[in-house]
């Protein structure tokens, strides 16, 4: 790939990249969250359209108007949402839509499919028998089945997307060994990839994408030993460089106040575990890591969204009742990650939406009166200087900004004292991303306590008066105000311990 | 090498509950019965569930689509008047059968444009194509039976190819031709896909809205062809002769074990399904219980059935979890 | 509101047309009729309105109506008592409701194969039930409910416009009912927002279980006999009602008003009909029409909210 660049309104995603993959050969593509490194694999996959720049495959120009294109070239991407169909069985997977046609038109030869998939899957070194459906197959071996189906479409090129996020290690090494024989089998492998170790056992060579730009590019071998920290350190710098931010706070939390929220040795029911974790009122206290490390779960399960399989979550030192319920009422807010989804009811007005988390605060008898409600309402817009031209106006027509401020009010009219932000800032121009942290200042200078979830670490680092890590699903380090900064907090989300 | 997913034999084919409970029921009727288990009477069981059959495995397929077909009784009914109708008139048999499935097919494309190109919710689509089938039908014949049809049909339901009842041996081709369909062409893969991983056939390149009409269209279809036993069968064509059959078809279909979900579905489950539904009503008639206490023992029957799936299925998820 | 201005428009609209085309129309008589049925239809689709409010479905109401209607009048004919009669179809339709409920919210069942299920038991056990009989012959009084006049207005109207208030008062002046649609409009984000759904969920199918069997003690007292196939034509008139009258099968969106439109509507269509001797076995079919356009302006205009941005 030479020279692509693409821009998303309001966003410059790719900046003159290129990027070359040798046959046989593993590139580990390196980067933040939003550094760019999914908009290109896009590109190369075909789903997108580069606004300049050229694609190359054997030193030929190729245009690639759709993913089937590029598939047909030979380029194969592996999700990490995998797209088998649960009750077909593996050859039938591997084979949808280009079926093996038999003798009578019209059927498919389903000896010879079952022969091809087994062949495909011994040379992948997985004996599960190619008649399984695959929703019986553990991740890791469908992960398998993914490599065969693009195996079988003549991939040269195949991506990998964050491909050990949910092994154990044991099923990792086994994925290393097939692409090692991948690779001598000379296919290029683009792998995206955070956990360094992996990098440096698999990879040839590494890319490093910072803010959309290639800002370097390393043969793994003129590195030295990885345990050296002298390279972590300069693949982190490469990672986080310099760059301005919007994010600013005015003062930050001399006096913490009482503790609002303590977690105590939880375990949820998707395998996250947090020893001890507390904030106070009139803190933000960030929650830092890279994607997959288990902060969404973790805030869900506080929020009691999730199942909690043993420990403690305690608001103002009483336990909390089971459900999102039980903790809405002792004034825990969550502000979701989806918010379109899970945060609001985008048919529905700006009122309505405000009130929904409120109207038992409200109305404790049940009897709603529009008076009171209008005036809550009004209350809220103007505090939280919601755009809207009336509080009818549907949800679905704000701004990005102002959609989460509605979320925000949502949680003001139920009174709420702890707050759970969870990506706040995403999909959000910078003009409205000022905004928003002087509302969740406001909210921390009004005596609440705030728990942010963030993957830029610039916000975290700017905003948070102090910030758990976390990795591989446990919280792993905190880091008080002096010691935030965006190396330590990389450093500790990453380093493979 | 390593080895393959928890510890399971691969099939193509699994046994639901129902063939255990099908046995159970065999058994239980024969010892409380009284004539139950003579041959005509089995016999009898096969020649009354060889309509609902025909309905059963189309409905499969819908089903296996996260999808609903509620028409199929009123259309089978109104497929039978037009075919009694072209009967009467002295038309040829063949003629009649063409234009009664033609009716079939024309409600079952309806439906999956409906479905499919409009995005109506199928329990609702179907509902309408119901009433509308329903009431064309009454219509028609005005509430009254169509009679007279000639010979041509009561002889070619009297007959026995190969020794056994036209119907069996209709309902036997039948089974036949969606197993063949199901396992052997392209078709059977994508229909489960649509309802396991839509998106995966989309992206595989498939005409995905084509298939899916095509699942209702086979569904108006049979329903249609279904018209040929049942005119048969009461030797005249009624509006309401068939209401109400879906309901039976889509109790076979659940009971059997295909699910709502994700696309697992099983064509020989649903034949289980049919045999016990047919089973469970002879035994019933036999013990001299009301049709209507049969008509409400299929309903629970129905609710038993997806409480068990629901629970499977959380048993299965909860186990690869772990 | 606009929605609702648009709907009573069209009603209007069908009344003049009919007006001018059929002499029998304007005459009080009919009207009164006209209203009547009505109100009847809107009795059993109020409920029915508040579970596909929530994006769910209750298609066992008529059903409902049919076994609740027979159980009151044996109780009636057997204790003498109205009263014990009306109170035992009113409990028992609440008792459908609940375990509607249940299935929906413990079970987990789609709602609309869940109800589909109890509507085929709920016609079952009323025919194995009723045994092929009928019960008729009540008193003048309990007739009075179904069939007679206050102050020259037909009763059912009285009861219909309470429905519409209490359902009104519910909807727009209690909590419950906020949460309700807030639930239908997107029951995560009403979940994350700490609301009971499941409670809530189990408290509206209750209801419609409930409005179904206070239906049935009118249906009753109307047609002044109970027989196993009352309640059978009574769904697709009900679904039809609800959805004319603008609620959407997607749940959040819509009112009582709009559902008594709806069923305005809805019979002065089968009126002008009955008028205009048109066989009544076209009403099915009608009906069926109906349902499918207001379901596809439904959708598309889903679809058109949605994309619009």
């Amino acid at each position: 790939m030479r020279g692509i660049s693409k821009a998303f309104p309001g966003v410059r995603a790719l900046d003159e990249v290129s990027l070359t993959v040798d046959a046989g050969t593993v590139h580990v593509l390196l980067g933040q969250n939003g550094a760019g490194k999914s908009t290109l694999m896009r590109i190369l996959c075909g789903a997108h359209h580069p606004d300049a720049g050229a694609i190359l495959i054997d030193g030929r120009p190729v245009r690639l108007h759709s993913p089937a294109d590029a598939r047909r070239l030979g380029v194969a991407v592996i999700f990490q949402e995998f797209s088998l169909v649960p009750y077909l069985n593996l050859a039938q997977n591997i084979f949808l839509g280009r079926e093996l046609s038999g003798r009578i038109p019209g059927t498919i030869d389903r000896r010879k499919m079952h022969a091809e998939a087994r062949r495909l899957l011994d040379g992948l070194g997985l004996d599960a028998d190619t008649r399984t459906p695959a929703h019986e197959l553990g991740i890791a071996q469908q992960q398998v089945v993914e490599i065969a189906k693009a195996l079988s479409q003549n991939a040269r090129i195949l991506v990998m997307d964050e491909p050990t996020a949910a092994l154990s290690d044991r099923e990792i090494a086994r994925l290393f060994e097939r692409v090692r024989a991948l690779k001598r089998d000379g296919v290029g492998i683009v792998y995206i990839s955070h956990r360094l170790q992996e990098i440096f056992e698999i990879g040839d060579r590494i890319t490093v994408l910072r803010d959309g730009k290639n800002v370097g590019s390393f043969a793994v071998e003129h590195l030295e030993n990885p345990e050296n920290p002298a390279n972590l350190e300069n693949l982190i710098r490469l990672m986080v460089g310099r760059q301005v931010t919007a994010a600013y706070r005015e003062r930050f939390c001399e006096a913490p106040g009482e503790t609002l929220l303590e977690v105590r040795d939880l375990r949820t029911g998707t395998g996250v575990r947090a020893a001890a974790l507390d904030v106070k009122a009139g803190e933000i206290v960030g929650l830092a890591g890279l994607v997959g490390a288990g902060r969404s779960e973790l805030a869900r399960a506080i929020f009691g969204a999730d199942r909690v399989v043993s420990g403690t979550v305690r608001m103002t030192g009483a336990p909390l009742r089971r459900g999102p319920t039980g903790a809405v009422r002792a004034g825990v807010a969550l502000v979701p990650e989806n918010r379109k989804t899970e945060g609001l009811a985008l048919m529905r007005s700006v009122q309505d939406n405000v009130l929904t988390a409120g109207l038992r605060t409200l109305f404790p008898t049940g009897w709603y009166r529009a008076a009171r409600a209008a005036r809550a309402v009004a209350d809220v817009i103007s505090r939280l200087r919601i755009a809207t031209p009336s509080p009818a106006r549907l949800v679905r027509f704000l701004s990005g900004g102002n959609q989460q401020k509605v979320v925000v009010g949502k949680w003001l009219t139920a009174g709420s004292r702890f707050f759970i932000f969870d990506e706040p800032t995403r999909g959000i121009d910078v003009g409205a991303k000022a905004e928003l942290y002087g509302v969740i200042g406001g909210l921390v200078a009004d005596g609440a306590a705030v728990l942010m979830i963030s993957s830029e670490l610039p916000e975290v680092v700017a905003v948070c008066d102090r910030a758990y890590v976390m990795r591989d699903k446990t919280i792993v380090g905190e880091l008080s105000r002096t010691e935030l900064t965006e190396e330590n907090i990389l450093r500790m989300a990453m380093h493979h311990g | 090498m390593d080895s393959g997913g928890p510890a399971q034999a691969g099939r193509d084919t699994r046994i639901p509950g129902a063939g255990y409970l099908l046995v159970v029921l065999l058994i239980a009727f024969s010892i409380f019965g009284d004539g139950f288990a003579t041959l005509p009477n089995i016999l009898n069981v096969g020649v009354q569930s060889s309509v609902l059959l025909l309905l059963a495995l189309p409905m499969t397929l819908i089903i296996m689509t996260e999808g609903l077909d509620l028409s199929m009784g009123a259309v089978l009914s109104l497929a039978g008047v037009v075919l009694a109708t072209l009967l009467m008139n002295g038309n040829s048999l063949a003629a009649a059968v063409a234009a009664a499935a033609g009716v079939g097919l024309a409600f079952g494309i309806a439906n999956g444009l409906l479905v499919v190109t409009l995005g109506v919710p199928p329990f609702v689509a179907t509902l309408g194509t119901l009433g509308i089938a329903q009431g064309l039908a009454l219509v028609a014949t005005g509430g009254q039976s169509v009679v007279g049809i000639g010979d041509a049909l009561p002889a070619l339901y009297e007959s026995r190819p190969l020794g056994l009842p036209f119907s069996i041996a209709m309902a036997a081709v039948a089974c036949l031709m969606f197993g063949f369909v199901v396992r052997h062409t392209k078709l059977g893969s994508y229909v489960s896909a649509l309802g396991g991983n839509r998106e995966a056939l989309v992206l595989a390149g498939v005409h995905v809205n084509l298939v899916h009409i095509g699942v209702y269209a086979g569904g108006g279809l049979m329903s249609g062809l279904a018209a040929l036993l049942l005119t048969g069968r009461i030797n005249a064509g009624h509006p309401t002769a068939a209401i109400g059959l879906e309901f039976d078809a889509i109790a076979a279909v659940i009971v059997g074990g295909t699910s709502f979900e994700r696309g697992d579905g099983t064509l020989a489950g649903t034949l289980i399904g049919v045999l016990t539904i047919g089973v469970l009503k002879n035994g019933l008639n036999d013990l001299s219980v009301s049709s209507s206490l049969q008509v409400a023992s299929i309903g629970v029957l129905v609710i038993a059935a997806l409480v068990i799936d629901r629970a499977v299925a959380a048993g299965r998820t909860a186990g690869s979890r772990a | 509101m606009k929605a609702v201005a648009y709907r009573l428009l069209a009603v209007a609209v069908i009344a003049m047309a009919l007006a001018l085309t059929t002499d029998a129309f304007f005459t009080l008589p009919n009207i009164l009729n006209i209203l009547r049925q009505a109100s009847l239809t809107f009795l059993i689709a109020s409920g029915l309105t508040l579970t596909i409010l929530t994006a769910g479905l209750d298609l066992s109401v008529g059903a409902n109506v049919g076994l609740s209607a027979c159980l009151a009048a044996t109780v009636m004919k057997s204790s003498g008592s109205i009263a014990l009669g009306a109170a035992t179809g009113l409990a028992f339709g609440a008792l459908v409701g609940v375990v509607n409920g249940l299935m929906v919210t413990a079970l987990r069942l789609p709602p609309f194969i869940a109800t589909y299920g109890m509507l085929w038991t709920l016609n079952g056990v009323t025919y194995w039930f009723m045994g092929g009989e009928t019960i008729h012959g009540f008193s003048p009084g309990f007739r009075a409910l179904g069939s007679g006049y206050w102050f020259g207005v037909p009763v059912p109207i009285y009861v219909m416009a309470a429905f519409l208030a209490a359902g009104g008062i519910f909807t727009r002046y209690t909590t419950l009912g906020h949460e309700v649609y807030a639930i239908g409009a997107n029951r995560e984000a009403a979940r994350l927002s700490g609301i009971p759904v499941r409670a809530r969920l189990n408290l509206v199918y209750t209801l419609s279980g409930a409005m179904a069997g206070l239906a049935a003690i009118v249906y009753l007292a109307r047609l002044n006999s109970a027989e196993a196939d009352i309640g059978e034509a009574l769904t697709l008139p009900a679904i039809a009602a609800v959805l004319i009258g603008g609620t959407s099968l997607f749940g959040g969106v819509g009112s009582l008003t709009g559902t008594l439109i709806g069923a305005l509507t809805l019979t002065l269509v089968v009126n002008g009909m009955n008028l205009r001797a048109v066989d009544a076995n076209w009403q099915p079919l009608v009906t069926g029409v109906i349902v499918i356009l207001a379901v596809w302006i439904d959708v598309v205009t889903r679809q058109r909210m949605e994309s619009r941005v």
